[in-house]
């Protein structure tokens, strides 16, 4: 009982006997996540990796609190999530940018939101447009610009509010794969410069392993967190994905999810 | 039983409309010749019904619509297809159609009551010339996009040019066909009526301006809602049609 | 569903037109053989006067009725009444799809209402509006808003329901609450929609007040035809048609090029200057 509440304090996000049930328009209920508890301390950079359909992004989007806790509970600084809030920043995978938006404008709509004053504004704005390495686009609309430059666009548009937890569900997954290895190694200096709490929802193993501290591995629907392995490595090496301490720690974590992506793959086929 | 109980949940809101009305013409709340009750309505719909007038009309109504719309659908689908497998033709009826889509069709009321007078021919006419372009258009769009490896895989395999426009152009473009036939079909009732109420001799259009002119409100509302229905009715019986058409897709 | 289509071949159409003024011409030039046809075929005596009167005869009565300040008054009026009455379409149904889709009550009450109402030739009604609002401008202008409001209320409903829900999630956790999401993304983003929904209603409100103007009189381009047409007056007839299809040409492009304008953030947009 001492060793919860000592855990409850250390640990910015809390995710207590979390069940989620998803409920197609039509068709049956499904249980999507089963029975999850987590725990994440602050500035920690956690990736929840599994096949897909396993509940990782249900996941994500219940800390968001972009779907209701109905049984089980978030605890996000010992407070229980109730709704959406700038205290946690979202990266989705398509961006969800507004397209009507320029890229300034974009940058600027939480920060109009926060009622910060004008000058403030354009002057943070800019400072994360230049952040994600997007000047000269500030006036662009998201139709004019590569995925790469649209997922910057969003990134800075999260990082500008300045979030103490970063939720970002496959941010990298809609990019081609030079595009993604670039964007990969920006969010790591980014979060160096920057640390904050950073929730990262991938099915990519050597992103998760690349990326993350600690990766929580997922089992196939329902939900479940199967393993959680500690992944850290010195980032600044150049030839990490060389090193064997490394390929070990993405074979190990690959065979734990290579039952799970074979019984997703069941799952979908059915 | 339950899906009876949800539809009427749904539709509930109508009978709602129409108790409203009910209550509102007994209570006199407003003037009898503004709005009957909806019972004398119904009661009038039935003393209509089993007069011979009333049934003489309907068929020269719905003998003009789908007469006017066969010849739109059949005319329209041709030109359509015509002007997306071959570039004189587009070249030609290009500047034509782009002018005489937005027209509103309504102003060839008087032409066609000019040419043809106020009889069968008028009405057939003018849906003949209202409707035709959704379709065309639709049919248009619908070939345009046929695949073009459907149409090498056809050419390789020796179609003719005839037998391709049969096998491959047309299937192809049927969906969309369709959609445009969806929107002429509305449009057909709507010209229908209109002419009927302001150049014609017979019709249901010409017996609710008959009706109206004559203080034989009861009547006249039953006229309306009976063209009002027939027009949902037939959207209905279309859309039905059409999922059944499409069911390979 | 069809509208856009054809907007799309229209676009089409246009996209051609950029090229040169030679390519303009030869463009246009099957119209132009076809008007040539129009007056050839009435001076050789094929049709009679009364069918067809030449063109020439056609243009000359437009002429007249422009000196003499008919035709103002005349196209003046019937727009005014279409366009009120459009307006009136396009606030109240941009509102009213608004409220169906952000209040389950106000749902349930309005979707019999427009599923059954939608396909229903509402043109039939035009004798009750009559006994109810009389024969003048407010019920052709009630008639013609009744009749355009349709599409409005459709296009805005599935419009503000396909907005992607992580763009609303966004907007939701960059701190934007009920009021702000529906200004600030719900509508720009479901404005494709919308104005495919105001160009559809658009023509239903230049055909349908032309309807009213020749079952009620009172001016207006409908009215003038009707009374030419009653009079065997065919040049009147035909000069109305002209400058009928020249108004609805010029609204139908007119809002193309407001869509054009709002949209400029769409791909369709930047496809358009790109090709």
């Amino acid at each position: 009982m001492q060793a919860q509440i000592n855990s409850q304090v250390s640990s910015q996000i809390v995710v207590e006997n979390l069940n989620h049930m998803y409920r197609p328009a039509r068709g049956q209920p499904v249980l999507a996540v089963d029975n999850v508890s987590l725990e994440v301390r602050p500035r920690e950079f956690l990736a929840l990796l599994g096949p897909s359909g396993c509940g990782k992004s249900t996941l994500l989007y219940l800390m968001g609190g972009f779907l209701p806790v109905e049984k089980g509970r978030i605890l996000i600084g010992g407070k229980p999530v109730t709704g959406p809030g700038p205290d946690r920043g979202v990266v989705f995978q398509h961006f969800a940018l507004f397209p009507w938006k320029t890229v300034r404008a974009n940058v600027l709509y939480g920060l109009e939101r926060a009622g910060l004053p004008k000058n403030e504004r354009l002057k943070r704005a800019q400072a994360y447009i230049d952040m994600v390495g997007l000047q000269g686009f500030e006036d662009s609309y998201p139709s004019q610009l590569s995925g790469g430059m649209r997922q910057r666009t969003a990134i800075a548009r999260t990082l500008a509010i300045d979030p103490d937890i970063l939720l970002m569900d496959e941010p990298f997954g809609a990019l081609d794969a030079q595009t993604r290895s670039l964007m990969q190694s920006e969010l790591l200096a980014i979060w160096r410069r920057s640390p904050k709490t950073v929730i990262f929802v991938t099915h990519d193993v050597q992103e998760a392993c690349y990326l993350a501290e600690r990766v929580a591995v997922m089992s196939a629907r329902p939900g479940r967190i199967k393993a959680i392995v500690e992944t850290k490595f010195d980032r600044s090496d150049p030839h990490l994905f060389k090193q064997p301490a490394f390929i070990d720690k993405v074979d190990e974590i690959w065979a734990l999810v290579r039952n799970e992506a074979m019984l997703a793959q069941r799952l979908e086929a059915h | 039983m339950a899906r009876w109980t949800a539809s009427l949940f749904r539709y509930s809101p109508l009978l709602i409309l129409a108790a409203l009305w009910e209550a509102v013409a007994q209570l006199g709340l407003v003037a009898r010749s503004a709005l009957p009750p909806l019972s004398d309505v119904i009661k009038a719909w039935f003393a209509l019904a089993v007069t011979s007038d009333f049934w003489f009309n309907a068929v020269d109504s719905l003998y003009r619509t789908f007469a006017g719309l066969a010849l739109a659908v059949v005319v329209g689908a041709a030109i359509g297809i015509a002007m997306a497998s071959s570039k004189p033709v587009r070249a030609v009826l290009n500047p034509i159609v782009e002018v005489f889509y937005p027209l509103p069709k309504s102003a060839l009321i008087p032409v066609t009551a000019l040419w043809l007078g106020f009889g069968d021919m008028s009405k057939i006419l003018l849906i003949f010339l209202g409707c035709m372009l959704p379709v065309t258009l639709g049919a248009y769009n619908g070939a345009r996009g046929s695949e073009q490896t459907l149409m090498w895989s056809a050419r390789s395999l020796g179609a003719s040019r005839w037998r391709m426009l049969m096998d491959v152009v047309f299937p192809s473009a049927v969906p969309e066909i369709l959609n445009g036939v969806r929107t002429a079909l509305a449009t057909s009732f709507v010209l229908l009526v209109s002419s009927e109420m302001i150049a014609a001799r017979s019709g249901l259009g010409f017996m609710i301006g008959f009706l109206g002119d004559g203080g034989n409100f009861d009547a006249m509302f039953a006229v309306v809602f009976t063209v009002a229905f027939m027009g949902f009715i037939a959207d209905r019986l279309y859309q039905y049609a059409m999922q059944r058409t499409l069911q390979w897709r | 569903m069809a509208m856009s289509e054809t907007l799309s071949y229209l676009r089409r159409g246009r996209g051609v037109r950029r090229h040169s003024w030679r390519y303009t011409v030869m463009a246009w030039l099957p119209l132009i053989v076809l008007l040539i046809a129009w007056e050839l075929t009435t001076r050789s005596g094929l049709v009679t006067p009364f069918m067809l009167p030449p063109l020439s005869a056609v243009f000359g009565r437009i002429m007249e009725d422009a000196a003499s300040g008919d035709l103002l008054t005349t196209i003046g009026t019937t727009l005014w009444r279409a366009l009120m009455g459009f307006g009136i379409s396009a606030v109240a149904g941009i509102a009213l799809g608004i409220l169906i889709s952000q209040y389950k009550a106000v749902r349930w009450f309005f979707d019999p209402i427009i599923s059954v109402g939608f396909p229903m030739p509402k043109i039939a009604f035009l004798p009750i509006m009559i006994l109810w609002l009389g024969l003048f401008d407010v019920s052709k202008i009630t008639m013609i808003a009744f009749n355009a409001i349709f599409p409005v209320v459709t296009a805005t409903i599935a419009g503000i329901e396909g907005v992607e829900k992580q763009i609303i999630w966004s907007a939701q956790n960059l701190g934007a609450g009920r009021k702000r999401l529906m200004w600030d993304v719900l509508l720009p983003a479901a404005l494709p929609q919308i104005l495919t929904g105001l160009q559809v209603a658009l023509p239903i409100a230049l055909i349908v007040g032309i309807l009213t103007e020749m079952a009620m009189g009172g001016y207006g381009v409908g009215a003038t035809m009707q009374t030419a047409s009653r009079m065997a007056d065919s040049p009147g007839v035909f000069a109305g048609i002209i400058e009928i299809a020249i108004v609805g040409y010029v609204l139908v492009q007119a809002m193309a090029f407001i869509r054009r304008r709002l949209l400029m953030w769409h791909p369709e947009a930047l496809d358009a200057t790109a090709a």
